[in-house]
């Protein structure tokens, strides 16, 4: 092979990864694949990784990691890998710091979008419909209150 | 998720906790808490700022929070933990919550329903307070992630050995089942269906061959991917599962004396009312 060939480590993104919150995390990984092992989402896709993931932060392969196609989106959030971790990488705060890219960088996948803007309008992740005022009368709980949007809005967003 | 979905299990909590003495406070102003996947990998500061605002309010009012559902455990105790200790992340919070006159202190403790009947309350309480005992009834136990891990953010039991969830059970009376799957994930946040799909069929099997008549929980979001998710995937693969799944304290509602429909039983996708035939009216 010849030296043009080699890939070259992307330090750009990896300073683009360090400043999202906890994506400093990244640079302690030592692969040493404790993560694995118990990780659902490994054992039942066969193709999700938590350490390939860090392996490919670390090499900073932005075009693997950044799309909303990215194996990622494939992370249970389960923190199983955070209880593993030797070295207090997390490896789903990693994940988690990659998906914020994914956002700030146009993209993350509708689904993130959906949820939150309803967080930001509505101060809910879900609906209010005229079924949750019923049956919240008919097991007598107190009725959805006011969700404080004008507050969450002004509190969000700014860098 | 509860408060607008699944209002019978709020009813349920409200009821059990009121009986075996325990006494709950709202607080105006409460937002959703936010969710620790979706809002959480929308941007993580927000999701901070947002989550110590709820907790701010609570320091106010100078109570412990006192959660009922997983995930809202997850944000707030990681958020909790996480500020207390940060204090350049808490300025940075603080900075944006005093646009609206709040302040971040670090005075309060998140804690999960279930810890506090343990630890404050005690099961041998709460097997006093009941009156129909769910003999005979066996429980397939279901953890699910959030209410464990971190463990050492989440401060509830032991990640890989936890008894939590079996000692509430059996102060019910009914038979908690532990089953090969008791500690798997229930996949909700995974995009790929597939991989989702495999693990819920799994732990559905995994119950059915453990001889339990039921699943147990105690988080909302797994509630929603084994009942209205086992009917979703039954269609699909031409199965029928027939798990009924049941959220503790639907079920300490019961063993306290109350019908299917006061604990909103009767709102499941699949239908629990076959296994009650076994339990002593």
């Amino acid at each position: 092979m010849s030296v043009e060939n080699i890939q070259k480590i992307n330090f750009e993104f990896r300073e683009k990864l360090n400043s999202v919150a906890e994506g400093f995390r990244h640079n302690f990984c030592y692969q040493c694949g404790a993560c694995v092992g118990d990780c659902p989402a490994n054992n039942y896709s066969g193709t999700f990784n938590p350490r390939i993931i860090l392996l490919k932060a670390l090499l900073g392969m932005e075009k693997d990691l950044i799309s909303p196609d990215s194996e990622i989106w494939n992370c249970t959030n389960c923190y199983t890998c955070w209880e593993r971790c030797p070295q207090d990488v997390r490896p789903i705060d990693v994940i988690i710091a990659l998906k914020n890219l994914c956002q700030r960088l146009g993209q993350a996948p509708d689904i993130i979008h959906k949820i939150s803007n309803s967080v930001m309008e509505s101060g809910i992740t879900t609906t209010v419909t005229s079924a949750t005022v019923r049956r919240r009368e008919q097991y007598n709980l107190p009725p959805v209150r006011d969700y404080a949007v004008d507050e969450i809005k002004k509190i969000i967003g700014s860098k | 998720m509860m408060t607008t979905k699944y209002p019978w299990f709020e009813a349920a909590v409200r009821k059990t906790t009121a009986v075996i003495g325990m006494e709950l406070v709202d607080i105006e102003g409460f937002t959703c808490c936010p969710d620790p996947i979706y809002f959480q990998a929308y941007d993580k500061i927000d999701w901070y700022t947002i989550a110590a605002r709820n907790i701010a309010l609570a320091e106010a009012v100078g109570h412990d929070i006192i959660t009922t559902c997983s995930g809202c455990t997850a944000t707030l105790s990681e958020v909790n933990l996480t500020l207390k200790k940060d204090m350049e992340l808490k300025d940075k919070v603080n900075k944006r919550l005093k646009k609206i006159g709040m302040k971040y202190n670090g005075t309060i403790n998140v804690r999960h329903a279930v810890t506090v009947v343990r630890d404050d309350i005690g099961f041998d309480r709460v097997a006093e307070t009941v009156t129909r005992p769910l003999n005979h009834l066996k429980v397939g136990v279901h953890y699910g992630c959030h209410l464990l891990k971190p463990s050492h953010v989440m401060n509830v039991d032991d990640p890989d050995h936890p008894t939590i969830l079996d000692r509430f059970i059996e102060a019910t009376g009914a038979k908690p089942i532990h089953h090969e799957k008791t500690l798997l994930c229930c996949g909700r946040a995974c995009m790929t269906d597939s991989i989702s799909s495999n693990m819920v069929v799994d732990i559905l099997e995994s119950i059915k061959a453990n001889n339990a008549d039921c699943m147990g929980l105690i988080c909302p979001t797994c509630f929603d991917e084994f009942d209205t998710g086992q009917i979703i995937l039954g269609r699909k693969l031409k199965r029928n599962f027939s798990v009924p799944v049941i959220y503790s304290f639907q079920l300490l509602g019961l063993a306290q004396g109350m019908t299917l429909e006061e604990v909103g039983l009767n709102m499941h996708k699949v239908k629990f009312d076959k296994i009650l035939e076994a339990v002593p009216a």
